[in-house]
């Protein structure tokens, strides 16, 4: 009998173990990833001028003048794509006078002295890179059309340029 | 003697039983497959990752026996980057998704920050997507930042 119960505790020894050994966990990992951008900044460093105009004469800044066509600095993410936009004014204001604009060229490039510069349609805009070091130049030109009896005075409009990755 | 031969023949008989009963359930694997891919972000603007998101969740796969399973995360609360700066990552109450058909169109959401229980089909598999949303402060150091997310599953 007392032989009876030590083999019937073994076997509930065994069975127990064994239903405790059914209960299993594993585990796994996955990671987390994100690449913190540098923020875009962009300057406004050289104004696009036109210098002196004469009525009824078109005066063009072509964008390759490095000493005239307005130029934005952007610096940012290193060898990131960003895309350029623009809002450009169809005409220069002086009080109530107006001069149309009537035609815009741009350039962009990865450094400050044009080198390798491409060329591009503001109106349209461009998806160029910065540079290695996060750099990037875009430079604007475009042609005045005075009409003949253009009022004289200080004619000024404003260039917006977005830019975003 | 013989009575002694025979009682151990029985405790043998049973454990050769047990065994085989135990091999009947499958081993317990989970296997992570992907990442969370926040991928490029902007200082100061967060990035979501949905969990159906197919792309940019994580996805964990469950082998094992059939049956209810206890899912358990551990999260961190931020992701280490360049020269240990933090950015802090968040999980919503809906972030993670168990499919039992491991098809990340076919979720049960629940909140990975409680215990899940759920259930793994006839066929042994199953998959758990997770979400999170990245919180990048508007001074937050540019680079690349990591974390791990831990998923503990148990056969109940």
């Amino acid at each position: 009998m007392r032989s009876i119960t030590k083999l019937s505790l073994v076997v509930a020894a065994l069975v127990l173990t064994g239903t405790t050994l059914q209960a299993q966990t594993n585990n796994a990992s996955i990671t987390a990833t994100a690449t913190v951008q540098t923020p875009i900044n962009v300057v406004g460093a050289q104004q696009l001028s036109f210098g002196n105009v004469f009525p009824g004469v078109n005066k063009t800044v072509v964008a390759m003048d490095l000493a005239n066509a307005g130029r934005f600095d952007i610096s940012g993410q290193a060898s990131t794509q960003v895309t350029l936009s623009f809002t450009l004014p169809a005409t220069l204001g002086s009080g109530g006078n107006t001069m149309p604009i009537v035609s815009y060229a741009g350039v962009h490039a990865q450094n400050s002295t044009q080198t390798g510069g491409i060329g591009f349609p503001p109106s349209v805009g461009a998806s160029p890179s910065l540079n290695a070091s996060g750099q990037l130049w875009v430079w604007i030109g475009a042609q005045v059309q005075p009409a003949t009896n253009q009022a004289a005075g200080v004619y000024t409009g404003s260039i917006v340029m977005t830019v975003v990755y | 003697m013989q009575t002694m031969k025979r009682k151990w023949w029985v405790v043998i008989a049973v454990v050769l039983l047990a065994v085989p009963l135990r091999a009947q359930g499958r081993a317990l694997t989970v296997t992570g497959i992907r990442g969370v891919t926040f991928g490029a972000v902007l200082p100061g603007v967060p990035r979501v990752v949905l969990r159906t998101d197919p792309a940019n969740s994580g996805q964990i796969d469950i082998r094992g026996p059939k049956g209810p399973v206890l899912l358990t995360f551990v999260l961190p609360v931020a992701m280490t980057g360049p020269g240990g700066a933090l950015m802090p990552i968040s999980f919503g109450a809906g972030d993670a998704g168990f499919s039992a058909t491991q098809a990340i169109g076919s979720q049960v959401g629940f909140d990975p920050k409680q215990p899940f229980t759920a259930t793994v089909p006839n066929n042994g598999r199953a998959s758990v997507f997770v979400g999170a949303t990245a919180n990048p402060t508007t001074n937050q150091r540019a680079g690349a930042y990591t974390a791990t997310l831990i998923l503990t599953v148990t056969v109940l």
